[in-house]
């Protein structure tokens, strides 16, 4: 899921449709390789360098999510340039599509404030030999979806002859016609923005990149960074996607300008060790989780807590549980299972295994994971911000928790411990465990006896339930 | 914290009358700021945001006039941006379908497609149209979110900013009454937008997707007391609900589950966001159309919404920009389909608050309501690009109603190609900036838009409309 929103997989974008051939295709090839411990550097050198049929090669929808189908191929190689950039550097390169740094970056990135839009076409030139060709994506389920095929030439670069799209002319305009003036400017071969490196002689375009991205420290930086918000829900440096490489040492600051990070060491000790590694994903996450920064008690004495210390991870700082978590949790703890239909999948029985977030739509729990936040993996990001919506809904929605704590819903968690017992300190036993997890304390079974005795024994308990799943401990961790 | 406010000279809404004497802004504002910043050494280009608010504070509070002629506002956002010389900048030429029938008015210097909007054109005594408009960026979530904080999402206070409608739902928050029980920022088919940014999550919009029945989760299905039985064990169970033991974000939750009940507790609240078929059909019968009946709804019950936005996306025609739906081809997206939707909404709309009373005896719902449209940016000039589509410019409209703005008029003269601006007819004499449109918006529902706040947690202070590079961010008051 993770990995899933970071590269955007989804089967409909403003910009492209994998359809939901490429979409499980891809979803697939990134549940494996997590499956198999591959190293980080090696998925994302073969996502970038990602070829083949893509309702059948999972990675090579990396580069079908980014085609631009509105605009000049450069569009395209743009596009897959600054989603690197973003995703696997944690940098802004999109600033620099259309124009350059000076005069624009000042006050966002001092590094690329520096750089030029010759700078970014030097990235974008290395996806300058990807071809991806439409074919009938020969599904007689889906006769309309298209897959493409992404294969590398060998030759061309990346020419500056285009005056629309989506980007701003690439060369300067004829006064009188509007298109490019002769002659045009020299086309672009790949240079490495960051260190000037180019492609090794016979090396092919798209593989020289992954090896110089996944080479450089920054992609081992802004991974952990990325990471590190996953686990703590904010990253030492935010947003995720602003690095600037001249704001990272506090040793060596341009005049007048703070440090970036909120913690340099630490991002820097993170970077090395996930290196260190070989780039494992398990490892640094079992270093993060087993950290006492990880371990540290969410409860703080009102007061004695300044919001403004957040960033320092000085507690665990609770967020409410992702949209998908939240959906499989109700289930779980009511033993009343949801069956998702997907298309080419199947039927899966956990939000968490559905491969995009636009399945399911059009029903309540399709409803309820958009209230929860889970974005569309194109223009609106995950959240886990709360709203009266969700506050409405996990109180009064009749599908998604009130008829799921119900006795007479076959098989739910109230039937089950009221056929086992009608002992009312036994049930609220049963209940927190089902629920939160864990058993009462005294007080709160005390509480639960006197409530569950104030009625009818299957209203009280059915009751119950729905103030368990509407506690505050069971929405966040 | 605020600026100390000077006495405002304001318009009570809603006289709406022009002679009641608005004082037009001076310019000793941005010049007093200007030079102040400058004296300190800072260059030019940097002043716009790594300005010290240290010296703001120490510094006289400048005039400020508001118009705050409003009580709500209803923003109708068109994410995917519809081309300006199409619509509310109509640039006839060779490409112009005959069958947009354009109409003259304003002593024929003003043209408008009521072939392509005919319910919208029957408004047009109400419209003003604002054609100096510039966006900053042509990408479509950069642009998006630009209009909806004032700001560069990506500068120094992007990413905490508010959306404004929760700057509005803030403001107001003192004036709310026992029985305004609705969210102050409402936000409907808008899933996605901004939100409350660093503000509490009280004044995120609350999002609804217009039904017929209403908001399906506002009646508890096992009951009313089992409902209060449920409600009162679970604040008796959860003790850390409301103490902060858990940090702001679960106290977030709780205040939204504190909101929620409010709102189920409130009599006939449900019928606020319900509709028949019947005005369903007079709407257009599309989700747009729903969503501008809900949005009269909330402004006319007055509980406590200022701020609705109606979103409605599909603009981005980069290619057959003109093709009409035929036959079995039913997944055209043009202008002509956009407008399909938009127009009878958008035109109904109208109608209703106009016939509507507003709060004040003799006046309309329109009179204190400020209806503004926008999209993230404009599209491409001239002739059609070669997949008969336009593409992304940054030139843009933006169209006004109600809130005691005069209708019936165009600001800002552009040249035959709609792309450059001649004569922008506004005291500010240059290209109108989301910034200057947020200010504008601001202003008429009276909230100081030069306010800084001292409560952000950068500590650096947030303004409502940050410092322009380039003088000063303000109100476009020749709308009034």
């Amino acid at each position: 899921m993770w990995f899933g929103d970071l590269v955007q997989n989804v089967q409909a974008a403003t910009n492209s449709r994998e359809f939901y051939e490429g979409r499980n295709a891809y979803y697939t090839w990134i549940r494996q390789e997590i499956h198999d411990g591959v190293p980080y550097d090696q998925m994302v050198r073969d996502q970038i360098a990602g070829a083949g049929d893509s309702f059948a090669t999972g990675n090579a929808n990396f580069v079908v999510r980014q085609l631009q189908n509105n605009g000049p191929p450069q569009d395209t190689f743009d596009n897959l340039a600054t989603f690197t950039g973003d995703k696997y550097l944690g940098m802004p390169l999109l600033c620099l599509s259309c124009h350059g740094g000076l005069g624009h970056l000042e006050l966002v990135n001092l590094y690329l404030q520096k750089k030029s839009r010759q700078d970014l076409w030097g990235m974008s030139a290395f996806f300058s030999r990807t071809k991806a060709q439409a074919m009938a994506g020969g599904d007689p389920n889906n006769p309309n979806a298209k897959k493409w095929l992404v294969s590398d030439l060998t030759s061309g670069s990346y020419l500056l002859n285009t005056t629309s799209g989506n980007k701003t002319p690439r060369c300067p305009p004829d006064p009188v016609t509007g298109a490019c003036a002769v002659p045009l400017p020299a086309p672009v071969n790949p240079v490495y923005l960051f260190t000037g490196e180019t492609p090794r002689p016979n090396e092919p375009y798209r593989q020289a990149f992954g090896r110089m991205v996944t080479a450089d420290r920054q992609f081992a930086r802004a991974t952990v960074n990325y990471l590190w918000k996953e686990m703590y829900g904010m990253g030492l440096v935010e947003p995720v996607n602003s690095f600037d490489l001249l704001r990272l040492d506090p040793n060596n600051l341009p005049a007048g300008q703070t440090v970036q990070p909120v913690n340099p060491q630490l991002l820097e000790d993170l970077t090395t060790s996930f290196i260190q590694s070989g780039f494992s994903l398990r490892a640094i996450l079992r270093t993060m989780a087993t950290s006492n920064t990880y371990q540290l008690s969410s409860q703080y004495a009102p007061g004695n807590w300044n919001e403004g210390w957040t960033p320092y991870f000085a507690r665990h700082y609770p967020h409410r549980l992702q949209a998908e978590m939240l959906l499989d949790a109700v289930a779980k703890s009511t033993s009343v299972p949801v069956t998702y239909n997907v298309n080419g999948i199947g039927t899966v029985s956990k939000a968490m295994q559905l491969p995009d977030t636009t399945d399911p739509r059009g029903n309540a729990y399709g409803r309820f994971l958009d209230e929860l936040g889970r974005g569309d993996r194109d223009q609106t990001a995950r959240t886990n911000d709360t709203s009266i919506a969700q506050a409405l809904s996990l109180m009064n929605d009749q599908i998604i928790v009130v008829s799921r704590v119900h006795k007479n819903t076959a098989g739910s968690t109230v039937a089950k411990v009221l056929a086992s017992t009608t002992d009312p300190g036994t049930i609220a036993d049963q209940l927190y465990l089902n629920t939160l997890s864990r058993y009462p304390t005294a007080a709160e079974r005390q509480l639960a006896i006197t409530y569950l005795k104030s009625g009818t024994l299957q209203q009280t308990t059915e009751d119950y339930q729905w103030v368990l799943i509407n506690h505050l401990e069971f929405l966040f961790d | 914290m605020k600026r100390p406010k000077l006495p405002k000279s304001t318009i009570e809404c809603p006289t709406c009358d022009k002679a009641s004497g608005l004082p037009l802004f001076g310019n000793g504002f941005s010049r007093r700021r200007f030079l102040k910043v400058a004296g300190t050494g800072l260059v030019a280009s940097y002043f716009a945001d790594v300005l010290d608010p240290g010296i703001l504070r120490a510094q006289t509070a400048p005039s400020v006039s508001l118009h705050n002629t409003a009580k709500n506002c209803i923003f109708v956002f068109l994410p995917g941006a519809p081309s300006n010389i199409d619509t509310w900048d109509l640039k006839e030429g060779a490409w112009t379908p005959s069958d947009f029938n354009p109409t003259s008015y304003d002593s024929g210097s003003v043209r408008f497609p009521q072939g392509l909007m005919p319910q919208t054109a029957a408004h047009l005594d109400k419209l003003t149209f604002i054609r100096g408009g510039l966006s900053w960026a042509a990408v479509h979530p950069l642009g998006q979110s630009w209009a909806q904080i004032a700001r560069n999402p990506g500068g120094a206070t992007g990413s905490i900013a508010p959306h404004i409608g929760a700057v509005v739902s803030l403001e107001s928050q003192a004036k709310r009454a026992i029985t305004d029980v609705l969210p102050g920022f409402i936000a409907l088919n808008s899933a996605g937008i901004p939100a409350s940014g660093y503000f509490p999550a009280t004044y995120a919009p609350f999002q609804v997707t217009p039904a017929a029945a209403g908001l399906p989760t506002i009646t508890p299905p096992d009951g009313a007391t089992r409902f209060t039985n449920r409600w009162n064990e679970l604040h008796l169970v959860d003790t850390n609900r409301s103490t902060g033991a858990l940090a702001k974000k679960s106290l977030d939750m709780d205040d939204f589950y504190t909101q929620s009940k409010t709102l189920m507790d409130a009599p006939n609240i449900n019928a606020t966001f319900s509709f028949t078929p019947g005005e369903s059909t007079r709407y257009g019968g599309t989700t747009t159309g729903d969503a501008m009946i809900v949005a009269r709804n909330l402004v006319a019950a007055r509980k406590g919404t200022r701020f609705v936005q109606v979103t409605f996306g599909g603009w981005d025609h980069h290619s057959g920009i003109y093709d009409k739906p035929a036959g079995t081809n039913s997944n055209v997206n043009s202008l002509y389909t956009q407008c399909a939707e938009f127009d009878p909404a958008f035109g109904a709309l109208l109608t209703d608050l106009a016939s509507m009373p507003g709060s004040v005896a003799g006046k309309t719902l329109l009179d204190e309501t400020l209806v503004v449209v926008l999209a993230e940016f404009g599209r491409t000039v001239g002739a059609l690009n070669d997949q008969a589509g336009r593409d992304h410019n940054l030139r843009m409209s933006t169209v006004w109603a109600g809130g005691c703005v005069r209708g019936g008029r165009v600001i800002g003269k552009t040249d035959a190609t709609g792309n450059n601006v001649t004569d922008y007819q506004w005291s500010g004499n240059r290209d109108v900036r989301p910034e200057d449109v947020v200010s504008t918006i601001y202003s008429a529902l009276g909230i100081d838009y030069t306010t800084i706040r001292h409560d952000d947690p950068l500590n650096r202070g947030f303004e409502y409309v940050p410092f322009a590079s380039a003088g000063t961010y303000k109100p476009v008051d020749e709308l009034w």
